[in-house]
């Protein structure tokens, strides 16, 4: 269905090209994952597949690209509307209309389909992927997963054979983020679309692929089969990484394949119990209402110094609002709240960045502060990788962009500190990154509040869980409780191994082979 | 669809802007006070009534504000160059200044304030006016009314339209995190919150491009030979026959010719646009045809207006 002939991409200034030497087929039907480290090219080469590269973000190519039998190398994105299904990370940024009928018969529109062929189209695609029933809402009132369907029966309304989607789950809760994973799997197998998918969190999309192409960060492109993929890459989804460390051969891929596989119980280490300090939050019957609508209804939590308290639940469940309303500016209608001086970093971290580079970024922060120089540059170096100081922050890696706010907001010292879905688009690496920096913070004594639905991240860095649920705490308890085998929230490992305590792969000692 | 008899969505977007153009004829047309009032208070309970939970229908304030500057302003320059005249009842006195022969300030009459506050209303009301049918003509479903040839050009237009509340949201989140920041003495707000505030908008706009790109927009067919040199010809003509009734009317006597020069040369436009539509491949989903509802209002206002004008 698809091939690339020795695709080289690249822009002119950079030395070195995004893309290069990628070469692979891809037959009707298959399901492949595209992954790699940020800011790899992962995103570019989904962008190949339909003209969005070069058309829309410059650059050269050279090379074949050929869709169907057709050499497509330098065909326009609407040249190729009919053939490539395009979606991306923010659905909400993309549609063109207001009701959900409306946007799916747009690319119909363009198209020229005729106003009775686009009827039975809409009504197929929208059975499709469950959204028949929405038709006639608007936009703006569907949650985050359902405008992901609408924009995938979008994308293929016209009968495209072949879907890319950049991170289509990167905003979702876990469920929503399963289900359209699942969604994708079955269009691939009933309706023979090829379907290719950028994701970061490989646990959601493992059991269902049956190819990977990494993009790595040295440019090239490698296909292979879901088992091989992950022999010698470094970061690892918890269900291959438990089934290395256990000596699996092959690599368990799902948790029902690792299930039978995995001999239990498994000889782990619990993790480490820690000591608290004296409680530094407190947070008594809190309501937050917006006219009418009650975001938070009688909440009360409590931290200690020294620990990691994470808000977990599905997106609108009103952690976000929790986490404001605990810095002091957000809404808040009721309850009391005492606590100490406090920092938040916001979901979409880049927004306080406003400086032209990352020296500059690092200089302001100290110079407002009034810290000694260089100290926040200190703290961004503890939290990244070394970076060019003459970068632009724009230019940053989600992962890097979040190290430098993170370094902006710690060198205030504060003692409590808010964190709002700080896992939102960062690669594995920048996730090990991230949980080295909330346990650094753990040591110095500081309280971290995390909002977040990432049940791999949390089990990692939390002490203790409170789930949300329109606005209510439904379930607290320690972490091992949560996310344990019985829990609410079970991580991939305890669900394997469903012993109580194991949580996580790095429980389990490395089998020297 | 169900259209509820309230909502904007029950009349034709296009009727909705010609109701708004409709008040604002009348309220230019009108004297005195009164029709003003009534007419901004005509549009200000269509807007709050039948307005839609949409992004362009958020600036309803933005309007009545802009209405109550456009008077206060009003008001406040005729008390400030005030031509002094004392025949009438006097409201108040200030201290007459006398700057080189200009004469500010003094007593002023209620005359004078009734005129002045007159000539804001009618400003005031025009523009509520207009922004009544901003506030309740969806942009998209009037898009797909637009003749295929202005089409570009229309969504042109519609993107500016839904990006203006994009760049407030924007400007918005990003104050709020810029003051989790904090920032030292010398950073202008221009630079750390409308520059990364535009960013955003643009960016978006970019994806949303890119998004339209991915999807088919932007294709077309090709007219003949034929058909080029006779849009060509045809608006040029048109644009010429306007020009021409233009000058008739304003410069000489003859209306009639003037008349009918106008209404050649619009026929000589439409033509234009009818052949350079036919290249266009476009199909259109449930297109929304002015109803029994849209005549009625378009008639009623017609009649309004008429009365107005005879009187």
């Amino acid at each position: 269905m698809i091939e690339f002939r020795s695709v080289v991409f690249g822009y002119q200034r950079a030395e070195s090209p995004i893309i290069s030497r990628a070469t692979f087929t891809l037959r009707a039907g298959e399901f492949t994952l595209v992954c790699g480290p940020t800011g790899s090219g992962k995103s570019t080469l989904l962008k190949l597949m339909n003209g969005l590269a070069p058309h829309f973000t410059g650059g050269e190519l050279s090379g074949k690209i050929l869709i169907d039998g057709k050499d497509v190398t330098g065909y326009k994105p609407h040249e190729l509307a009919e053939l490539v299904g395009y979606v991306n990370q923010q659905p909400e940024g993309s549609f063109v209309a207001d009701t959900v009928g409306e946007e799916l018969a747009y690319g119909l529109e363009q198209l020229g389909f005729t106003p009775t062929d686009m009827e039975h189209r809409i009504a197929k695609n929208a059975a499709l992927v469950g959204i028949e029933h929405l038709l006639d809402k608007p936009l703006a009132s569907l949650s985050g997963g359902q405008q992901q369907r609408v924009a995938i029966a979008a994308a293929m309304a016209a009968g495209q054979r072949v879907l890319a989607l950049d991170e289509p789950t990167s905003a979702l809760d876990a469920t929503s983020a399963a289900e359209l994973v699942a969604l994708l799997a079955r269009l691939a197998k009933e309706q023979g679309i090829t379907v290719l998918l950028a994701e970061h969190r490989l646990e959601r999309v493992l059991e269902h692929i049956d190819s990977v192409i990494v993009v790595n960060g040295d440019s090239s492109v490698v296909k292979s089969a879901p088992r091989d993929a992950f022999k010698d890459y470094r970061l690892l989804p918890p269900v291959v990484e438990l089934s290395q460390r256990l000596g699996l051969e092959p690599v368990a891929l799902s948790i029902e394949e690792a299930k039978r596989a995995i001999a239990t119980p498994v000889t782990f280490t619990r993790l480490p119990g820690r000591v608290f300090g004296e409680q530094t939050l407190l947070v008594e019957e809190l309501v937050v209402r917006y006219g009418n609508h009650v975001a938070i209804s009688d909440v009360s939590l409590n931290a200690q110094a020294g620990e990691v308290v994470a808000l977990m639940g599905a997106n609108g469940s009103g952690k976000s609002t929790m986490l404001w309303a605990i810095q002091g500016t957000g809404a808040r209608s009721g309850g009391a709240i005492s606590g100490p001086d406090n920092t938040l970093v916001p979901q979409r971290a880049a927004d306080l960045l406003f400086l032209n580079t990352l020296a500059e970024e690092l200089a302001e922060s100290d110079k407002f502060n009034k810290v000694e120089q260089g100290q926040t540059a200190k703290l961004f170096l503890e939290l990244s990788n070394r970076t060019d100081p003459k970068q632009h922050p724009r230019d940053l890696s989600a992962g890097q962009q979040l190290a430098l706010v993170l370094a902006v907001q710690l060198v205030k010292g504060a003692p409590l500190i808010l964190l709002d879905e700080p896992t939102r688009g960062l690669d594995y690496e920048a996730k090990r990154h991230l949980v080295a920096a909330i346990r650094l913070m753990q040591e110095n004594g500081r309280t971290v509040l995390v909002a977040s639905h990432d049940i791999e991240f949390v089990a990692q860095i939390a002490n203790r869980v409170y789930v949300l649920e329109e606005g209510e705490i439904t379930a607290q308890g320690r972490t091992e409780e949560i996310l344990g085998p019985t829990g609410l929230m079970p991580t991939q490992v305890a669900q394997i191994a469903n012993q109580p305590g194991l949580l996580l792969a790095e429980q389990v000692g490395k089998r020297e082979n | 669809m169900s259209l509820n008899p309230f909502r904007a969505s029950a009349l034709h977007p296009a009727t909705w802007w010609f109701l708004g153009l409709g008040l604002a004829t009348v309220a230019s047309l009108s004297g005195g006070w009164l029709p003003e009032v009534l007419v901004i208070t005509v549009a200000i309970a269509l807007m709050l009534t039948c307005r839609e939970n949409a992004p362009w229908s958020k600036s309803v304030r933005f309007y009545l504000w802009l209405g109550a500057f456009v008077v206060g302003v009003r008001l406040l320059f005729r008390i400030i160059f005030n031509s002094g005249s004392t025949d009438s009842v006097v409201a108040f006195s200030l201290v007459e200044l006398n700057l080189g022969g200009v004469h500010l300030l003094g007593q002023v009459s209620w005359l004078t304030l009734e005129a002045a506050a007159t000539d804001g209303l009618r400003l005031a009301a025009i523009i509520i006016s207009i922004g009544m049918a901003n506030t309740l003509a969806n942009p998209k479903r009037l898009l797909k009314s637009t003749p295929g040839a202005l089409y570009e050009v229309a969504t042109a237009m519609t993107v500016a339209i839904n990006l203006a509340p994009q760049l407030i949201e924007s400007l918005q989140r990003v104050r709020k995190a810029r003051s989790l920041r904090g920032r030292s003495k010398g950073i202008s707000s221009l630079n750390s919150i409308v520059i990364p505030a535009l960013e955003d908008t643009i960016e978006q706009s970019l994806g949303l491009a890119a998004s339209m790109d991915a999807r088919g927009f932007g294709r077309r067919g090709s007219l003949t030979k034929m058909q080029i040199i006779a849009t060509r010809t045809l608006s040029l003509g048109g644009i010429l026959l306007i020009a021409f009734a233009t000058y008739f009317l304003l410069a000489t006597q003859s209306q009639m010719i003037a008349i009918a020069f106008m209404i050649s040369g619009i026929c000589s436009l439409t033509l234009t646009i009818r052949i350079a539509s036919a290249r266009n491949l476009r199909t259109r989903y449930r297109r929304q045809k002015p109803g029994i509802k849209d005549l009625f209002v378009i008639g009623l206002t017609v009649a309004v207006a008429a009365l107005v004008v005879a009187f």
